[in-house]
């Protein structure tokens, strides 16, 4: 085993790291949320030309081919500014459905910035059982297909041109995949799209349906959607995770600072054994954190109920150490850990957003238990 | 021991239920559902106003001053029950805060110009206490008030002034002696917060609201008259004032209430069509903060009932203070977690009060405002005498450590 990092490795560490550094100082996160806009086109564009767009995207559709490792370095980095450009729901949710699909030419357009996607997957009444039938239905068009139904919480919605939208075909047992422009969504229904941010100042939306397709636009057959769906969710969910152990890694060194300067009873507040041991348990969550981290990462390739299980036990400690280092993070700032004004609550809100996403850590103990041995229910195979 | 509430009290209740039912406009009980924390401040008010009519609006005061004979009991009743109907609260800054200090402490002049506004719910007050440098350590506070003539003339700055942007005065712990050891030289003033010289900054929050506030104070002159009680004796009118919240810093009423809609929420929320509150582990999630909170409704009994205990009284307020502010973060974020990835929507606080509609398939009534909530309720580990703070004072009062 080796955990350091490749010559490659590092200067994408470090390119990510400058980038937080000259664009995500407090003040200048402060003012992209305060402006409302649902990306900032100018980060994009950056994104694009740091080659971060093309990173995860195969060479022969015009990216770099890089590894899931590759994508984990610069999501830590990214992590510590809890960044708000929508990376995961582009390039790791749809970039690789994309890939599998016949559309997957459209790829080179998603690697040089100048075309964004989203997942339009949830519905009501899911609560994180994401491999459930949609109700969302597909039925024939002439040619092609009615979509009619709505979805909510689609990561990057706003900004996207394209959805990926599941539907299921009439008939058929499982969902399958259509590939829809933002345009056709919005002309068919008047607000069909409706935008909301979320409490981490990043943008989802709702959407609602009733849009005609061509019989091209399906791009993933029922079945082999709900099993690529599976992969990418877990792949994003990964993703999110190490952002997360980014941003925890800051919180660190946000409060260990704090401590430092912060004076009451006319010493540094550091010199309180209790908040000492406070910042001493939160470093042994992130150490912790990063570990079960990689050990998602070693299993990422893996099949899918090697791989599930992975993930699941990384966002049951990552979810949970995340919140004992957020709250805790602002419980060492006093009031100022409630205010808008310190970094420390933007990471709180960044690490409450990524424990929800893609399933809780109470729907992740489920589906872990579900696989550990000696947990199972007797009629349970570990894959289901 | 007699472990139930008597006839007595019992009639007592009925009498609040009928009241609180036949006067609480449904309007404002369901914003009041909807937002819980601070609560719409006219609202609290005009709910101090229809109190006022029953002659209930200061219940805790003597009743020369227009408050009740009532027994602790009975008080823990009202409280209870006006939750329990999602009434706001009293208005605590006035009532329990500045209300008592006035009338203990204060000038004829100050009572008759002040109690009666505060009975009738006439405006809300700020406390201008913590300051950027004396947030635990609140005896390092330097903000000055120094005499020249008649008036005072007060320079500094303050921090955290909860309200103070919709505050008609302020009460202020002001330093008017700086040469002698740092609790002596504190005195205790109201201010007139539209004075020349108060400039008033709202603090963008974690939650989005911004009801935090920073007071700047520049060359204000505030009427000698509006000093209370004795130049010096500041500290002690604070520590009086702050005495007052004893048990109420357990929210016990509070948690009771957002368990209740925790539970309300995990009847309506779904899993495959299961409702999570048949689930086994929101199940026991939700029972185990039942049976805390049953606990601390308990235990604020015992000092209202006013047990004998080995202890300082202000040991026993420290626990219930954190076993009460730790509920609050339990349930709250027993909220969110049942709302799912549907509480990482952010409302604005203007958005939590608006009528939704019950039956949306995405964000139902019950959504909006519950993260905020969850957020702001951080701090109740934090205001009133940190959670660490408490600790030590556990430990110093009950043990001598
Ligand atoms: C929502 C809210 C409302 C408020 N409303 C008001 C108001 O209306 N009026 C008003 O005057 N004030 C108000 N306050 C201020 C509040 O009382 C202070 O925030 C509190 O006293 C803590 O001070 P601080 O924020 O400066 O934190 P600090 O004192 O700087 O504390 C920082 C950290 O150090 C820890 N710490 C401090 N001393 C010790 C110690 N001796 N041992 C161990 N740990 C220690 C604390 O626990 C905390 O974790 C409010 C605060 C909040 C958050």
């Amino acid at each position: 085993m080796d955990f350091s990092l490749s010559d490659e490795q590092v200067l994408l560490r470090d390119s990510a790291e400058r980038f937080v550094r000259e664009e995500y100082k407090l003040d200048a996160r402060r003012r992209l949320v305060a402006a409302g806009d649902p990306i900032s086109a100018e980060h994009w564009r950056q994104y694009a030309e740091l080659g971060w767009l093309a990173l995860p995207i195969p060479e022969d559709v015009g990216g770099l081919g890089g590894s899931f490792v590759d994508l984990m370095v610069l999501m830590v980095a990214l992590g510590s500014g809890c960044v708000l450009e929508p990376y995961i729901p582009n390039l790791v949710l749809c970039a690789p459905i994309l890939d599998r699909s016949p559309a997957r030419s459209l790829l080179g357009a998603v690697a040089d910035g100048s075309l964004r996607l989203a997942l339009a997957h949830d519905e009501a009444g899911d609560r994180f059982n994401l491999a459930g039938p949609r109700t969302t239905q597909a039925t024939a068009a002439g040619d092609g297909f009615l979509l009619t139904g709505a979805k909510t919480l689609v990561l990057g919605g706003p900004s996207a041109d394209r959805f990926i939208v599941s539907a299921t075909i009439t008939g058929e047992p499982a969902c399958s995949l259509f590939l829809v422009h933002r345009d056709q969504v919005e002309d068919q229904v008047e607000q069909a799209l409706s935008r909301y941010p979320l409490i981490d100042g990043t943008w989802a939306a709702d959407l609602s349906l009733s849009v005609e397709v061509s019989a091209d636009a399906l791009i993933v057959r029922s079945d082999r959607a709900t099993a690529l769906l599976d992969e990418a969710i877990d792949r994003a969910t990964l993703a999110y995770l190490a952002e997360a152990v980014g941003s925890m890694e800051t919180c660190l060194e946000i409060c260990s600072a704090y401590l430092k300067i912060r004076k009451q009873f006319g010493q540094a507040i550091g010199k309180f054994q209790a908040l000492q041991h406070i910042l001493a348990e939160m470093f042994v969550e992130a150490q912790e954190a990063r570990s079960i981290l990689y050990q998602a990462l070693s299993q990422i390739g893996a099949d899918a109920s090697l791989r599930r299980r992975a993930v699941s036990a990384a966002k049951i400690v990552i979810g949970q150490a995340s919140q004992i280092i957020s709250r805790q993070g602002v419980q060492l700032h006093g009031g100022y850990g409630v205010t808008d004004e310190y970094p420390i609550s933007h990471h709180f809100k960044r690490l409450m957003v990524i424990e929800k996403l893609f399933g809780d850590i109470e729907h992740h103990t489920t589906r872990f238990a579900g696989t550990a041995p000696g947990l199972q229910a007797p009629d349970s195979s570990p894959a289901a | 021991m007699q472990l139930e509430f008597d006839a007595f009290h019992q009639a007592f209740r009925e009498e609040i239920r009928a009241f609180v039912r036949e006067n609480l406009p449904p309007e404002m009980a369901r914003r009041q559902k909807q937002l819980s924390f601070p609560g719409n401040r006219s609202d609290i008010l005009e709910w101090m106003r229809i109190l006022h009519r029953r002659r209930w609006s200061v219940p805790n005061w003597p009743v020369e001053y227009g408050g009740t004979n009532w027994t602790p009991l009975q008080h823990f009743i009202f409280e209870r029950e006006s939750q329990e109907a999602d009434a706001p609260g009293l208005f605590r800054g006035g009532t329990h805060m500045v209300g008592p200090v006035i009338y203990t402490f204060g000038s004829e002049d100050q009572k008759s110009k002040f109690l009666p506004a505060i009975r009738e719910g006439r405006f809300s007050w700020a406390q201008g206490f913590s300051e950027p440098g004396a947030g635990s350590d609140l005896s390092s506070l330097r903000t000055t008030a120094l005499l020249r003539g008649d008036r005072y003339v007060v320079n500094g700055q303050k921090i955290w002034t909860s309200g103070a942007h919709l505050s008609a005065w302020g009460y202020f712990l002001v330093r008017t002696d700086t040469d002698v050891k740092p609790q002596n030289g504190v005195s205790l003033l109201l201010i007139d917060l539209a004075t020349p010289g108060i400039t008033i900054r709202q603090i963008p929050q974690i939650d989005g609201d911004a009801h935090l506030c920073e007071v700047f104070l520049e060359n204000v002159e505030v009427p000698a008259e509006n000093l209370v009680g004795k130049e010096g004796a500041g500290w002690t009118y604070g520590k009086f004032l702050l005495d007052n919240e004893r048990t109420f810093s357990s929210f016990i009423y509070w948690n009771i209430r957002e368990l209740r809609k925790a539970k309300e929420i995990a009847q309506r929320e779904t899993m495959d069509g299961t409702p999570l509150a048949q689930l086994p582990t929101f199940r026991a999630r939700l029972a185990q903060a039942e049976a805390r909170v049953l606990a601390l409704e308990w235990s604020v009994l015992r000092v209202l009932a006013q047990e004998a205990r080995p202890h300082k009284l202000s040991v026993i307020a420290s626990a219930l203070k954190l076993r009460g502010s730790e509920l609050q973060q339990l349930i709250t974020e027993l909220q969110v977690d049942l709302l799912g990835a549907r509480s990482l929507r952010f409302y604005a606080p203007s958005e939590t009060e608006q009528l939704q509609s019950p039956d949306d398939a995405f964000w139902p009534d019950y959504v909006p405002g519950k993260t905020g909530i969850a957020l702001i309720t951080r701090a109740a580990s934090i205001y009133g005498g940190s959670r660490q703070v408490q600790r030590n004072l556990i430990a110093k009062h009950a043990f001598g450590l």
